[in-house]
């Protein structure tokens, strides 16, 4: 039963990790149907803004909403020098995002070595429930994955801006004839989503290990997820994530962690050839 | 686009490339077979990439099983294949083009998957290739095999070992030039023509009665059979193989090799793979952790400002008479 219930809450929490990463790179891959490679590399920066600013002992919070900003910024500056150049490229968009995240992390190795660095937690205490003992900084990332997906859905579906946004995802020649301004959504959506990479960088910090590497390592499962949910929809993330985190922790539970990627891959690779639209997406691209 | 001198300018290279021994030593030629191996890599995925429009993320998967399959042979390490150069080879070329065609059979039958979904497979693919090498103890796991033997011609009792740097460099020109032909003729036949014709316009060329699938695989299992080959070649240079060149790192840098040298023309491809790897073991002694990230930053150039490459417009040979005009088209769709 304990077993059970440590595996289940394991499952959650890889689950909502990668909806946490999956949730920007969705709404990047979505709304202006460019494939970031250079998430991971966004994720990268958020963790090592905390790297660098809890050496100033700054409230974690603070800490949060400065990666946030940070790595929005860049994503601003990527958006403008880069990414807008060739938005009618779309391959060539993979491969520009790939050639910057291979950029951004040599940069990373020459300001703070190879090494891996130090991160502390702003709380670490395990909490008894159930009769299990679980870290409460995992519970925290937990809910802060959640407060943040549910955020997001709101700007998206409650907010005018979210409805602009929508617009041009339906219909961007449309949209930008009834006088939206597609250039600034671009922008703001690109800078939103990568503000996004760097705060699930920033909040998953203190739990890995930070070196110039661990972006790398969340890329593959980030994007079989989303393609697995589907990209017509940001619900697709919440689907795919689920499916590709749940079946991942289970079965490296039950096996070992690698023959869990090397099944789970494999697996996500099926879905995606049967069903190209993915799991939520019902609409035809 | 093309340049007055470029068939000129072909001859010329490969002309320089087997003139090389006259000017260079034991050391040097071997870094040029290496580099050459590359070239023979980055030529592969050109010609899926660049003739068949398939962004292929995952090359070194192919680059790999070839590496992986010329040192299992000539260990002795597969049951009932003679541990010969030969047979290396020969396994070396069809194992990966198997691998492909079928990846590309069940990639690319039906509603096929395209463009991104196609380089997040591979990609993933690679990825998988590479874990599984890592945890199959028979094939070396995550140290790889050690001491792969040299290329051995035998002829009936007489045998000769290819230690010398010559020698084996005599070899890679040979494959190496062989693959740019084959690849050459294969572009510039009909079949290249309707392989383009599926790069720019699928559906139509479906539309022309065009099985695209089949086109497409067939040329995948091509390219799998060519990096396949520099696979070979490479394992037997460096006499080890591991996991790494299976995954993620190697097929990073043939994109950059080919992104930058064009991808639309073979040689510009070859070359892409020559002068990258040859400025990076100039410049990365002294430009040290600096080089990655200019390499990262003139890749991100060379996609945005030139989408064909540096070399592609200087190197593309026009083609022969017969397919610049549309009757291989027409009279494929008749019949």
């Amino acid at each position: 039963m304990e077993m059970t219930l440590l595996i289940g809450l394991d499952a959650a929490s890889y689950i909502l990790t990668l909806l946490l990463v999956c949730i920007g790179l969705v709404i990047i891959f979505g709304m202006m149907n460019v494939i970031n490679l250079a998430h991971g590399e966004f994720f990268l920066l958020g963790a090592y803004t905390v790297v660098l600013l809890q050496q100033y002992a700054l409230p974690f919070a603070v800490i949060l909403v400065t990666a946030f900003v940070f790595v929005a910024l860049i994503g601003l500056i990527i958006e403008e020098l880069v990414i807008r150049r060739i938005y009618h490229r779309f391959l060539d968009t993979i491969l520009a995002t790939w050639g910057i995240s291979l950029a951004l992390k040599q940069l990373v190795i020459i300001l703070f070595g190879p090494g891996s660095q130090p991160t502390v937690a702003p709380f670490a205490e395990p909490i008894a429930m159930f009769g299990i003992t679980y870290s409460s900084y995992r519970l925290f990332i937990m809910g802060m994955a959640i407060v943040i997906t549910a955020t997001t859905f709101l700007i998206l579906f409650r907010t005018r801006w979210g409805l602009t946004a929508r617009g041009v995802i339906a219909n961007r020649q449309m949209a930008s004839c009834l006088g939206v301004n597609t250039r600034r959504v671009d922008r703001v959506t690109f800078a939103f989503g990568s503000g996004l990479a760097g705060l699930a960088g920033a909040i998953m910090a203190p739990l890995m290990s930070v070196d110039p590497q661990m972006g790398v390592g969340f890329l593959v499962p980030a994007f079989l997820s989303i393609l697995v949910g589907g990209i017509a929809s940001p619900l697709g993330a919440i689907w795919g994530a689920s499916i590709i985190g749940g079946s991942n922790s289970v079965v490296a539970a039950i096996w070992t962690p690698v023959i869990a990627q090397i099944v789970v891959f494999s697996l996500a690779i099926v879905v995606i050839r049967l069903m190209p639209d993915g799991l939520a997406g019902r609409k035809k691209r | 686009m093309k340049s007055k001198y470029s068939r000129s300018l072909t001859v010329l290279f490969w002309a320089a490339l087997a003139g090389a021994p006259l000017f260079l030593g034991g050391w040097n030629l071997g870094l040029l077979s290496q580099l050459m191996i590359y070239g023979i890599f980055a030529m592969s995925l050109a010609f899926i990439w660049g003739q068949g429009g398939l962004l292929c993320f995952g090359q070194s998967l192919f680059f790999g099983i070839g590496a992986y399959a010329m040192a299992l042979t000539t260990k002795g390490m597969i049951p009932g294949v003679p541990a010969i150069t030969l047979a290396g080879l020969v396994l070396a070329m069809i194992l990966p083009a198997l691998v492909a065609g079928l990846l590309g059979l069940a990639l690319f039958k039906g509603r096929g998957l395209y463009g991104a979904y196609f380089g997040i497979v591979t990609l993933s693919a690679a990825v998988i290739a590479e874990r599984l090498a890592i945890n199959w103890s028979y094939i070396g796991g995550f140290n790889g095999i050690l001491d792969v033997p040299p290329l051995r011609l035998e002829w009936g009792s007489w045998q000769i070992e290819l230690y010398d740097p010559l020698l084996f460099f005599l070899v890679v020109l040979v494959a190496a030039f062989a693959a740019f032909l084959v690849l050459l003729k294969l572009e510039r036949s009909a079949f290249g023509t309707v392989l383009r014709g599926i790069r720019d316009n699928e559906t139509r060329a479906a539309f022309l009665g065009f099985e695209t699938a089949e086109y497409k695989t067939v040329a995948f299992a091509v390219s799998g059979a060519v990096a396949g080959l520099a696979g070979a070649l490479f394992a037997v240079q460096f006499a080890f193989v591991s996991p790494a060149i299976l995954g993620f790192a190697l097929a990073t840098e043939v994109l950059i090799w080919v992104a930058i040298g064009g991808k639309t023309v073979l040689l510009a491809a070859f070359i892409g793979a020559l002068a990258v790897k040859s400025v990076e073991n100039v410049l990365s002694d002294t430009l040290g952790q600096y080089w990655l990230l200019v390499l990262g930053l003139l890749f991100v150039a060379a996609v945005v400002v030139l989408p064909r490459g540096l070399l592609a417009p200087f190197l593309n040979l026009s083609l022969p008479p017969a397919l610049r005009r549309s009757e291989p088209l027409k009279k494929s769709t008749t019949t």
